[in-house]
Parts: C-alpha cells; sequence; structure tokens
C-alpha cells in the first residue's frame, strides 16, 4: 500500500509449469520496486503444485522484507477452492478478501486421496525431523492413490526415501523453512504426479561456498555437481540430492531444481533414448533459496 | 546377538515403518550400543530390521557406518550381519557405501542373511575372488587358507592375504585361537 493507494498487478496465466512459472518470479521485482499491494489471479486458469509453493514463496519473501501481506484478488472459483484445499490460503502468507461459499469448497474425503497439501518444513532439526515424519505418514496413507498409475511395490519406499532426503536439505543446508506439497493430476491423457518441495534460503551454490573447488562453477554447475557426485556443504560426503537423482532415474522420471538465477532440468527419460537430459541456465531472475520439483510423467 | 530394530525404535516412540533422518540413526546406534554393552570379543550382532521398510541415507550413515566402524575397533572386535532388509534398504545402503569408498579411499561391505538384489550375501563393493570366498565360507561355515588357495586358484599366501583383507572388513571371522589358517563365515 503506498499513501493509502491500493495498486494491484495482474499475474498472467504462467503457472501451468516450472518454466512458465518464470515469467511471474520475473515480476518479484516489479511488486517491490511498484509496492504492490494486491495480486490479482483472475487471468490464472490452471495451477499446478510448483507453481502454488513458488507462489507461497513469493509472497512470503515480500512479507519478510515489507512487514505486509499481499493481498490476493478475483481469484476464479476453481483456483479458489484448489488453493483452500491445498492449504495454501490458511498459511497466513496472503490476505484473501472474499472467502469461499463453504457448499463450494472442496470436501476432503474427495480429493485428499490425492494429495499432500501444503506442508512447512521447519528450519529447526527437531521441529523439521518431526513434520517430516508426518508427511511420510501421510504419503504411506494416501500413496496408492498419489501413485495410482505408477504403482508398484517398490515405487513408494523410493518416494519416502526422496521426501526424506530433499526436506532434511531444508534444515541441513538452506538455513530456512520451507514448504512440501505433492499431487497427482492429469494433463490431457498425461498423468502427472508432482512432488515440489522449496525453500527460500541462502541457495545452493552459497552453501558450497566453503567448497573451493566449486568455487569458480556456475550455479547451474554446482547444482548439476549435487546432482551428480556425492558431495556434502557440511560433510566430507553427502548423499542427498545424488541419491535422489539415482532413484528417479531408476523411475523415469525428472527434476526440476532451481537455485538464485540458476536452474538444472535432468529428463531421465530422454537420458534412456540416447538423448540430451540435463539442461542447465544460469540467466533467470534472482529467486532466494532452492526450488525443487520431482515429476513421473505417464 | 540380535539387535532388533524395530523393538528398539519402538522403545524409543519412533514411528514406524520408516527410520529416517540423522537424528533417529543417532538414538537408535545410541540404544543399540547401550544393548551391546555385554557383546563379546569375536561375536556376531545380528541386525534384524524386520518390521522396517525405509532407512535413508542420514539413517544409514549415523547408525550402521557408526556400527561398523566400531566392529572395526579399537575396541572389541565384532561382526555384524543385516536381516530382513528391504531393496530399498539395499540401495540405500549400497549408495552410502559407494560414498565412503570414494571418499575414504578405504573399503566397506556387510554381510547379509538372505540375498540381496545384487544376487550377493552382502552390501558392499568386493573383489569376484572375495565374493567368491565368502560364498564359500557361507556353505562350508569354515574353511583353511589351503582350501581356499585352492578354491581361487592362488599361491597360500595370497589366499591368507585375501583372507585377512575379508577379516579386516569383519566380513569372515578367524577360527578359534590354536586353529591356524582356519576362518569361518559371519
Amino acid at each position: 500500500m503506498t499513501d493509502g493507494i491500493e495498486t494491484t498487478l495482474l499475474l498472467p496465466d504462467r503457472c501451468r509449469d516450472v518454466y512458465a512459472f518464470e515469467d511471474i518470479i520475473g515480476l518479484a521485482m516489479r511488486i517491490s520496486r511498484e509496492r504492490v499491494s494486491n495480486l490479482d489471479l483472475s487471468a490464472l486458469s490452471f495451477i499446478e503444485p510448483y507453481s502454488m509453493l513458488s507462489l507461497l514463496l513469493l509472497g512470503r519473501n515480500h512479507m519478510r522484507n515489507t512487514g505486509e501481506r499481499l493481498g490476493l484478488v478475483n481469484i476464479p472459483l476453481n483456483i479458489h477452492q484448489y488453493l483452500a484445499r491445498m492449504d495454501f490460503l490458511s498459511a497466513g502468507v496472503f490476505d484473501v478478501a472474499s472467502r469461499l461459499d463453504e457448499k463450494l469448497l472442496y470436501r476432503r474425503s474427495s480429493f485428499s486421496n490425492r494429495v499432500i497439501e501444503v506442508t512447512d518444513i521447519p528450519g529447526r532439526e527437531r521441529e523439521s525431523v518431526r513434520a517430516i515424519a508426518g508427511v511420510i505418514a501421510v504419503f504411506r496413507k494416501r500413496a496408492r492413490h498419489i501413485l495410482k498409475y505408477w504403482l508398484n511395490t517398490e515405487i513408494i519406499d523410493y518416494f519416502v526415501t526422496v521426501i526424506s532426503e530433499v526436506c532434511q536439505n531444508i534444515f541441513e543446508h538452506s538455513l530456512d523453512s520451507g514448504y512440501l506439497a505433492m499431487q497427482t493430476y492429469s494433463v490431457g491423457s498425461e498423468h502427472v504426479v508432482r512432488l515440489v518441495i522449496m525453500d527460500s534460503g541462502i541457495g545452493i551454490r552459497e552453501s558450497f561456498s566453503a567448497r573451493e573447488e566449486l568455487a569458480s562453477l556456475a550455479g547451474s554447475h554446482v547444482i548439476e555437481k549435487a546432482l551428480t557426485t556425492p558431495i556434502s556443504s557440511k560433510r566430507r560426503f553427502g548423499y542427498g540430492l545424488c541419491q535422489v537423482n539415482a532413484i528417479i532415474e531408476k523411475l523415469k522420471g525428472s527434476i526440476y531444481i532451481r537455485s538464485g538465477e540458476s536452474s538444472a532440468t535432468v529428463l531421465h527419460k530422454q537420458k534412456q533414448s540416447g538423448a540430451s537430459h540435463m539442461f542447465l541456465r544460469d540467466d533467470l531472475a534472482p529467486f532466494p533459496g532452492t526450488q525443487i520439483s520431482i515429476s513421473l510423467f505417464g | 546377538m540380535v539387535i532388533r530394530i524395530k523393538n528398539i525404535a519402538r522403545d524409543l516412540k519412533i514411528r514406524l515403518p520408516d527410520l529416517i533422518t540423522r537424528s533417529v540413526g543417532r538414538r537408535i546406534y545410541e540404544r543399540a550400543r547401550k544393548n551391546m554393552s555385554h557383546l563379546t570379543d569375536g561375536e556376531v550382532v545380528l541386525v534384524d530390521f524386520a518390521g522396517i521398510q525405509v532407512i535413508d541415507s542420514s539413517f544409514v550413515d549415523e547408525f550402521l557406518l557408526r556400527m561398523i566402524e566400531d566392529s572395526r575397533g579399537p575396541g572389541i572386535t565384532f561382526f555384524i550381519k543385516l536381516a530382513n532388509i528391504t531393496p530399498i534398504m539395499e540401495t540405500n545402503i549400497d549408495s552410502v557405501f559407494s560414498s565412503y569408498r570414494a571418499y575414504n579411499d578405504s573399503r566397506i561391505a556387510v554381510v547379509t542373511e538372505s540375498l540381496t538384489g545384487s544376487n550377493a550375501y552382502y552390501i558392499g563393493g568386493l573383489t569376484e575372488a572375495e565374493r567368491d570366498v565368502l560364498d564359500y565360507l557361507r556353505i562350508n561355515k569354515a574353511a583353511h587358507v589351503a582350501d581356499i588357495a585352492s578354491l581361487i586358484a592362488k599361491e597360500e599366501h595370497e589366499a591368507k592375504e585375501l583372507l585377512e583383507g575379508l577379516y579386516a572388513l569383519r566380513l569372515a571371522r578367524r577360527g578359534p585361537a590354536g586353529g591356524s589358517g582356519l576362518f569361518q563365515s559371519v
């Protein structure tokens, strides 16, 4: 709010995938510079879990930097229902003027099985360990539905490992707290399961700043190194992202990691056909922390 | 002796069936070591994971790796054997061992009670000859250096060296005092 005048910014319909959401991350500077107080969501037709959590971080960063909560206005009904159901709106990050009629809210019973709602992953070890155990208990209860199209006896255990490894990175390395969400959804005839875990901490490059041999590498190459080599910023060696990458390779899935101004995309399905499968970028708009999206397609 | 991880987890009020994170690994390790206070020299410790589905690499690092390092001294020598390992446990243990080997320039492996996904009775990186010797010991329970030399078609001093290497890794036991040149399975 500036001198009592509310500035509203219309968000483009760019919440369909991790790459499209870059357009919204690119607006973060504008939100701060123009002292935007409301985000107009009227143009959104769809929002997937990575975009949802990134939007949540964007709002949290704004709140931390300015002490003000951004408002969300003109939310389309389907988006409003989804955000309410995923506990996005109860995270305390955004102000929402219009409340949904109780009758319009998604009933938990019919939708619950395919999602894990927005879950806080605290920045302190003790609380975080409890939160991770809680998330995994929920995942185990719902896994048969979340992984309906991929189910074999081992995939649930693989995902338990993935959730555990990535969430532990938040309190071990990011110096911040973060969020997790998971969902199965369909795009046309394609089924997608997406696990999203992110924080707005110091980012991967900074967490490795003490490792001299990595200092000269571009951010995306540090991410690549973390995905392909058992390196650790705290110990002589580590396992987390490298282990996650090995598991997702077995499942022929994909990993997208964004940290600071860099990103790495790994498409394991393409690796099998011999095509390029690792795509690195270092020209993204700055956005604090590390955002990870892990997907299986079927 | 038998260490039933499920019972320890239950005593510590740790939610099952998954044992994840470093802090859980540390707690289980400390309790297991306490339970091992009356261990005798040369004893086999069967670490039974029945009722556990997943252990992640942090847990492996804090629990299993430390147990294996302890087994190699400087205190009492003991031998670890894993039971009821799920495929994901095997994957995660193997991954930690690979990193350990790469960064410590030191080998690590552990014996398993059942056949693993790699069609072996151990997890870790061993040579083909070492694998053959472990299989031979497992089937015959014990063997003299001369038997092993014949098995791998090497000189006795080379077979002895290989067996001593397996002993150092705590994958084979030395025979009772006086039984010079006798080695036993774990």
